[in-house]
Order: C-alpha cells, then structure tokens, then sequence
C-alpha cells in the first residue's frame, strides 16, 4: 500500500510568525490520522497547505503522489474538506447542497446515485427536502462531512468536525468517521483528546507549529511512561516547554 | 464551463429563496413606477415636464430596477467571503471564472426578467394613462439594457469581494443614491447642468438610462444611442476585468 500524503519540511510563515514549522510526515492509504494540538498548534494551516487553499512558504507536500503547488488541480480533484466552520449553502435544501457538490466533481448520472447514496449512509432522509439553516449543529455538521465526501475523494480532511457539538451528536458523528474509514485516507484535526484516541490509527501532536511526536497511541504511551492520551499529550507538551 | 452552471443555480437559487430579493428586484421598481406615473399626471402640461411620461418613465425604471441587482449581487458575494463555503469551494475543482460567471449569470438572468416584468408593467401603465409605447421599442429595451445589467452585476461583484456583508450594502445604497441622482432617472439633470451634470457625463449611469429610454423611442442617434451603447458596453467590460481581478487577489488573501 502506498502514501496517500507524504510532506517533506512543509512550513508556513505568515510576516513575524510561523504558523508551522518543518512537517514532516507520510500517511499510508486508508489510514485515519488525527493532527491534535490547542488552539494555535498549526493543525488548521497544515489542512490549508494540504489542501491547496494556501501555498507552503518552503518545503513540499504530496497528495496520492501530486504536489500540492505544481499539480493543484489534480490536487483539488482527490481531495475533501469539512472546514472547521459548517460550511453549507443555507437556502439550499440538504438534497440540493449534496446535488450541487456532486455535480463539481462527478458526471450527472454518478452524481445522483451518489446523492441517494449519501443521504442514506448519513441518515438524512427525513431531512433532505429540509433548507440547511433550519438544520440542528450536529446535522449540520453531518451535511458538511456528507458534502465532503460526495466527490468521492482519496483522502478527506475534516477540520475539528464535532467542535461545539454536545455528546450526543459527537458520538453519532463518530460512527458516521469510522464508517468512511474503509473507503478513504482521513486528516482529522482536534483539540479533543478522547476524539483522537477514539478513531485515529495514528496521533499527531503539535504545538506551536511543530510536531512533537508521532504514532499510535500504544507507541506513544511507551514514549512517555504514561497511560491515556491526555496524560500522554500533557507529558509531551510540557516537557517541550 | 459545467462547474460555473451548477455554481450559478445554486446562487440563482438562493437569491430566488430570498424574499427581500423579490421585493427590491421586482415590487419596489414596478410601485415606484405606478407612483411616478401619479406624479406625473398631477404636473400640469404646461409645465413640459416629460421625465415621468410612461415611455421615459419605464426606461429610468429599467436601470433603476438593476441598481438593486447590484445590491444583491454584492450581498451574496460578501456573504459567502463571510462564511465557510468558499472555503470549501475554493479547495474543490473549481477555477476563478468559475466563481466570477457564477455570480454574475444569475443576477444577469434576474435583471432581463426584472425588465420584462417593469416593461409589462408599463405598457399597462400606458393603457390605463391612454399613452401609446411602441411594442418594438420596449423588445428593443430588454436587450439593449443587458450591457447595463452586466455592468450592475459587475460592480456588485466588485463591491462584494472588496467589503464585507455589512459595509457592502451600505456602500450599494450609496451608489444608488447617486446613480439614480446622476443618472437622470429622477430629474433632468442636463436641464439641471452645473457639477451635477459633468458628475453624470463622467459616471456610466446616466448613459444607461439614456440607451434604455432611447431604445424605447426607437431613436438611434449617435449621441442618443450610439455613444450611450458605447459607454455602457466599455463600461461593463472593464468593471467585469476588474470584479474578476480584485475576487481573484480577495480570494487569494481570504486564504492566507
């Protein structure tokens, strides 16, 4: 099995800042990795760089082997994004928003079936004829993965998907993320400790815009001489301090 | 050029969906027609007053009726820049013209159906006042005042990648103001003379107003329509370049 995203030294400077600072990091095919770190730690910018809405100020980045600078259109074409803010038409029903993000990226016939498709694995029927902003957080948040996925892409970048959510809607969205990890690569970002350990293969821990470490959670309990990825996380942090 | 249609629906939609959209684009322009018509038939003949004659009456309301397509137009851009979605759609296969007819073909869309539905209005206008509009003329309004509605949707554009939701109506309102000062809708202003007449000549409003009322007349006089056709034409390329260039470079910085 193959990389799906492998970035040498990637690093974003914005003026007196660097937002990150030397990623470097190789995600296999089909593997869910979650990039986790506080508010500031890089994990939103790196999803940008990634995803071609922002150019990395020095070093490289690969989608399922094409750079995210010269081949972005193909870039573009393999990849899907919920951003961190739901991000729906909100006068459009639920069946037009997966319609409409359907038809950028598939035929019309596809399109379709992709549609059904979708509002049945996410649950959606009852509200498919219903506008986006009559929508509770968590089927919005529902309708903003289900529209990242419709184009069918290889690798999916969920930026803090559950942020906001209450218990409830944050676990339902959970088991929607395990489902979709047989069919794509996943880049989960969170500020959720219990978010990552629950689905991530592999956990990233950034802080100020660079990694800290890396692995599955086994590894880094036996990095730290810990047991629980909060503890773990707060082990690194401070010893980096 | 699939991409930019499914963009346009979906934005022809949500101005569709948005019922203050229906009001400014279609009620607003026909009441201040059927008011204007009231106006006029309380001003003496003496007087010679013949801007609010139903046959210049309606050209004026043409262009401004499209001035709220502007509003609109700058609306619905500032509020997607606002939110979440363009982000989305900004990492999605979409290319920039994409974004730029998108916009531009639904408000374009809604100016020629904004016409339709105030030269309807005036031709019964023009029964009920006992006035004979010529049926050719108003055919000819509808697509002479397409440059103009490219140049509306244009600006809007403009307006709507450079300010945000809330500036971007604001700043509309005030070019409305003006456009419908200057632009000759509501008085005569080359009677009028002075600044306000050399503001007009050097804005594109008043020679939109003057194509529309022109095509009406049928009368295609170089400085009556020729020059006005001109101007409007030019007028609406360049605004459109620009729009294109100032959401390409917004579109660029939103994402830094």
């Amino acid at each position: 099995m193959g990389y799906a995203i492998k970035t040498e030294n990637l690093v974003k400077r914005y003026k007196d800042k660097t937002a990150v600072a030397g990623l470097t990091l190789e995600v296999k095919e089909g593997e869910l990795i979650a990039l986790l770190g506080v508010n500031g730690a890089g994990k939103t910018t790196t999803v940008k760089m990634l995803t071609c809405l922002t150019k990395p100020t020095e070093g490289r980045a690969e989608i399922m082997g094409c750079d995210v600078v010269k081949d972005s259109a193909n870039v573009k074409r393999l990849v899907g994004v919920s951003p961190q803010d739901t991000s729906v038409a909100e006068n459009l029903t639920v069946k037009e928003n997966l319609e409409f993000m359907a038809d950028l990226y598939l035929s019309k016939d596809k399109a379709r079936s992709s549609v059904e498709r979708t509002i049945k694995a996410f649950g959606l029927e009852e509200f498919s004829g219903k506008k986006a902003k009559l929508l509770s957080g968590g089927y919005k948040r529902k309708l903003s993965i289900a529209m990242a996925i419709i184009g069918e892409p290889k690798v999916l970048f969920l930026d803090e998907p559950t942020l906001g959510l209450d218990v409830l809607a944050r676990r339902q969205l959970w088991r929607e993320i395990e489902a979709l990890k047989e069919n794509m690569t996943i880049v989960l970002t969170t500020h959720y400790m219990e978010e990552a350990q629950a689905l991530a293969d592999r956990i990233v821990i950034m802080t100020e815009g660079n990694v800290k470490a890396i692995g599955t959670l086994e590894e880094l309990e036996n990095m730290t001489g810990r047991k629980g990825l909060e503890d773990v996380f707060v082990s690194i942090a401070e010893r980096m301090e | 050029m699939k991409r930019t249609m499914v963009f346009a629906k979906r934005n022809l939609i949500e101005v569709y969906r948005d019922p203050l959209s229906w009001i400014f684009c279609i009620a607003f322009p026909i009441v201040m027609l059927i008011i204007m018509s009231i106006v006029n038939s309380a001003i003496p003949k003496e007087a010679g007053n013949t801007l609010f004659r139903i046959d210049n009456l309606a050209g004026g309301i043409a262009i401004f009726g499209q001035m709220f397509i502007m509003l609109f137009t700058a609306i619905a851009v500032a509020k997607d820049r606002n939110g979440a979605f363009l982000t989305r759609l900004y990492s999605s296969p979409m290319k920039s013209g994409d974004f730029v007819w998108g916009y531009i073909l639904p408000m374009l869309l809604t100016a020629v159906i904004q016409v339709c539905v105030s030269l309807a209005a005036a031709i019964v206008v023009s029964i009920v006042v006992g006035y004979s509009l010529n049926i050719a003329g108003l055919a000819l309004a509808v697509a002479a005042v397409i440059p103009s509605a490219l140049m509306f949707s244009a600006i809007g554009f403009l307006f709507g990648a450079l300010f945000n939701e809330k500036a971007a109506p604001g700043i509309c309102s005030i070019i409305i103001s003006l456009g419908a000062m200057v632009g000759g809708i509501w008085f005569d202003v080359e009677g009028v003379g002075g600044f306000m007449y050399k503001l007009g000549r050097c804005l594109p409003f008043l020679y939109a107003t003057k194509l529309a009322r022109s095509a009406i007349s049928m009368d295609f006089g170089v400085s009556e329509f020729l020059v006005p056709l001109g101007v409007v034409v030019f007028s609406a390329i360049a605004l459109t370049i620009l729009a294109s260039i100032v959401f390409n470079s917004r579109m660029r910085a939103d994402q830094r």
